[in-house]
């Protein structure tokens, strides 16, 4: 799968239209020195010449090639920006796991009443708007008015990071949140109904105990592999967040470098992502299989 | 089913309710204030770090390999020309005192300047200049230095003769350009590749930290021979990709400049006590390019037709609230022998419209198709403006709005019938601008347009020959006078080159190309 994703960016980069040398010189640079920069970039080279150099590249350094823009190897720069998008990925699972857990809880235990109705409601509202205008919305507040928060960047001192990813980090949860609402809540209220719960009550252990002990743990296996599945899609796809709060990570990399046809950056990106991809889905298994005596079983 | 029993408040609810109160309690104890203006010394204080926020970060110090502006105002920070332009686009002596020409303008005799350095403490000599700007004639480059040069020879350590073959007067404004700066002889040894990687030269900052996809830091360079100057000790170029975070961070106090404002943000900024906006005038020309070998756009009158139907005062005042000058003619006035004042263009006249339109071989109109780059939102609002307008003299244009990158292929390859892009000079000759637009043997064809006429090419090259005066002026606005007549582009505005700053920053000087000069720069309490 990782291989399939790699070919096919590799030659969909190369039939889009637009000149990487042509980006790099804009508009009134002489052919000539376009011509020459194509040249040194190897990108006048035959394709399959071009697709032999990326695999050896790949294979003996891990590197999809030097930056035809920053001249700058791409697994540097990869290096250098995935720390933040990684990060901000961390953050908003962490809100949304804070905020879907008990509004998924209350939403449960309260079904049918109006509670359980706002629930449902306000995330699919929150699902319908666009992430760049509710970024634009909490930096609008929470940043300029109340001042709580910087406005973009991260900052330089040690504790700015934390701090400049929380507003990011929300606009993504926003997004994140609502189908695992939606998820914990209807497992919860299977796992209300079934036998086991009602013999636990009977045996009058403390009804704390009963919902975070067996409960929620029976209940969450579902949404965690929703969730994982949904944090996939974030590391490439933190592009629109990172670009409106001015964040110099993955996104926005992944962001210039299409538009400036950016070949090996594109195409480290697009590896990473799928890597990553296949990380999370192994992590995801192993912590089913961890949480699921019944797996162990099988 | 029997109801749970009420729970005390859940740990985790409790848990997280205190994070959440916990970050923000962190954060409201750490805000950044934004600066408040005092009144401004008179005296510059010394000391203090600029931060300017730009959209794209410096990849490249090889001056005469580099044409785009996030290189070109990095380098011209570390590299200096013999000659440069003020703020006014006047040419004024740099790296060289004085120079003479001679009556026949072929030989230029330049004396440098006494005392300067580069950042390491060695001598500027006649033999830098010699190297490098034969450097830059063996390399060629996007910006090639284009003057019929026959010979650059020095006159001792401190005179540099440069012979033409031919006469050519925007000499001395080519000099002025970036990509003409000086370095030192023979790379003093190093490679190419090491000695750009670390560059030296005279120019008032070094580099100091360089992250080629991220931030750069410079630094005051010690020796500048502008003593006491730069006033402060650091500049920094911050990588901002966003142009609204631009706004946001400056007003937040976490950056004190910035490279470039929306226009819609000016009277905001303006207001603001703390902020002060820098504006002049460019050398961007904002065009309606159509391209003549197209079947409709290739007939005269209606290009004339589509010219009399375009009111430039409302798209100008309606797209960039009034921060760009309506232009009456391709040359701003920000460059010598501006025909803008001569009233040459064809002023906004619907009925002369459709009588123009009529008289072309589509009286009952067309359809044609508008190209334009996306992501820019001000030329979206142009070309729908210019289809409402053209469809009142019944042309249906319909807008095709590409990525950057498509959008150039295409011009490019000259599959366009008409599109919106912005015109530009480097130097503050009006032979550069003209030259590139009107001259169909250049390489792009007059802007692509393949517009040629005989007249204005042989009116190019008297130009190019005769010298400054008003022989020269007459000259250029003779060129105007025809193309405002042809119309192959039709010019919108000029826009303005905007910066806006913190106002404890004083005395930065904005010059037309976009580029600033941090040299008289000072930090206020």
């Amino acid at each position: 799968m990782v291989l399939g994703v790699v070919l096919a960016v590799f030659f969909l980069l190369r039939l889009v239209p637009g000149d990487p040398a042509r980006m790099i010189l804009g508009e009134r640079a002489t052919p000539e020195s376009v011509a020459a920069l194509r040249s040194q970039l190897g990108l006048d080279q035959p394709l399959l010449a071009q697709l032999g150099d990326f695999a050896v590249s790949v294979f003996t350094r891990g590197d999809t090639g030097t930056s035809l823009v920053y001249n700058v190897s791409t697994r540097e720069l990869i290096l250098q920006r995935a720390p933040v998008t990684l990060q901000l990925v961390a953050l908003a699972v962490l809100f949304s796991v804070v905020i879907a857990v008990p509004l998924a809880v209350v939403a449960a235990r309260h079904k049918d009443k109006l509670v359980d109705h706002l629930v449902r409601i306000i995330p699919t509202v929150g699902l319908g708007m666009p992430t760049f205008w509710v970024g634009l919305l909490l930096i609008i507040l929470f940043a300029v008015t109340l001042k709580w928060f910087p406005v973009g960047g991260i900052g330089t001192t040690p504790w700015d990071p934390l701090r400049s990813l929380v507003l990011p980090a929300l606009s993504v949860s926003l997004a994140l949140t609502p189908p695992l609402v939606r998820s914990l809540r209807s497992e919860l209220l299977e796992v209300f109904s079934a036998d086991f719960v009602t013999t636990l009550r009977a045996a009058r252990i403390p009804e704390r105990r009963v919902l975070f002990v067996h409960i929620l743990r029976n209940a969450a296996l579902p949404t965690l592999t929703l969730l994982g599945v949904n944090v996939s899609y974030l590391i490439g796809g933190t592009l629109v967040v990172e670009q409106v709060f001015g964040i110099n990570g993955l996104g926005s990399l992944l962001f210039s470098a299409i538009s400036n046809r950016d070949f090996p950056v594109v195409q480290g990106v697009a590896l990473f992502c799928a890597l990553s991809v296949v990380m999370i889905s192994l992590l995801l298994d192993a912590a089913v299989y961890r949480l699921d005596p019944r797996m162990r079983r099988a | 089913m029997t109801d749970p029993r009420p729970l005390r408040p859940r740990r985790a609810l409790t848990v997280a309710a205190l994070a959440v109160a916990g970050l923000i309690v962190l954060s409201a104890c750490s805000t950044g204030t934004a600066s408040t203006g005092t009144t401004a010394d008179a005296e510059p204080t010394a000391g203090g770090t600029i931060t300017l926020g730009r959209v794209a970060s410096v990849t490249s110090f090889d001056l005469n390999n580099e044409i785009t502006a996030n290189n070109a105002f990095a380098i011209d920070k570390v590299f200096e020309p013999l000659v440069a332009f003020d703020a006014d686009g006047k040419i004024i002596p740099w790296l060289a005192s004085e120079w003479t020409i001679s009556e026949d303008g072929l030989t230029y005799a330049f004396t440098l300047r006494d005392g300067v350095t580069f950042s390491d403490g060695t001598e500027l000599t006649a033999a830098d200049v010699v190297f490098s700007l034969e450097r830059h004639l063996t390399v060629g480059g996007p910006l090639p230095l284009d003057a019929p040069i026959g010979s650059i020879v020095a006159d001792g350590d401190t005179g540099v003769t440069i012979t033409l073959t031919e006469a050519y007067t925007p000499f001395l404004a080519e000099l002025s350009g970036f990509q003409n700066g000086i370095f030192p002889a023979d790379f003093q040894g190093k490679s190419e590749t090491d000695f750009f990687a670390d560059p030296i030269g005279t120019g008032p900052f070094v580099v100091s930290e360089w992250d080629p996809a991220g931030d750069l830091t410079f630094a005051a360079n010690e020796n500048y021979w502008e003593s006491g100057q730069p006033y402060i000790d650091t500049l920094v170029y911050k990588l901002i990709a966003d142009d609204t975070q631009l706004t946001q961070q400056l007003k937040a106090g976490q950056i004190n400049a910035i490279d470039e404002v929306n226009s819609a943000d000016v009277e905001s900024l303006k207001s603001s006590a703390d902020i002060t906006v820098e504006t002049v005038g460019s050398w961007e020309i904002e065009q309606m390019f159509m391209n003549t070998t197209n079947t409709y756009f290739g007939d005269r009158n209606v290009r004339r037709a589509i010219a009399l139907a375009l009111d430039r005062d409302g798209i100008t005042q309606a797209t960039t609230f009034g921060t760009a000058e309506v232009a009456n003619s391709l040359i701003p006035p920000t460059i010598a022998s501006s025909a803008n004042d001569e009233g040459y263009a064809l002023e906004f006249d619907v009925d002369a419209a459709k009588a123009e339109l009529a008289k072309s071989a589509y009286p009952d109109g067309f359809t044609a198709t508008l190209l334009i780059a996306s992501g820019n939102s001000l030329r979206a609002q142009e070309a729908q403006i210019i289809q409402e307008s053209l469809s009142k003299i019944g042309i249906t244009i319909e807008i095709e709005s590409i990525d950057i990158a498509a959008f150039r292929a295409r011009f490019f390859a000259y599959d366009f019938d008409a599109m919106l892009n912005s015109g530009q000079s480097d130097y503050p000759d009006p032979d550069a601008l003209v030259s590139f637009q009107a001259d169909p043997a250049g390489f792009s064809k007059s802007y692509w347009t393949s517009y040629e006429n005989p007249d204005v090419t042989a009116l190019l090259d008297e130009g190019r020959t005769t010298a400054d005066g008003a022989d020269r002026d007459a000259i250029y606005l003779e060129i105007q006078k025809i193309l405002a007549e042809d119309v192959p582009y039709i010019p919108l505005f000029y826009p303005s080159t905007l910066k806006a700053t913190s106002s404890t920053v004083h005395d930065l000087t904005v010059l037309p190309n976009g580029s600033i000069r941090f040299q008289d720069a000072w930090i206020s309490e």
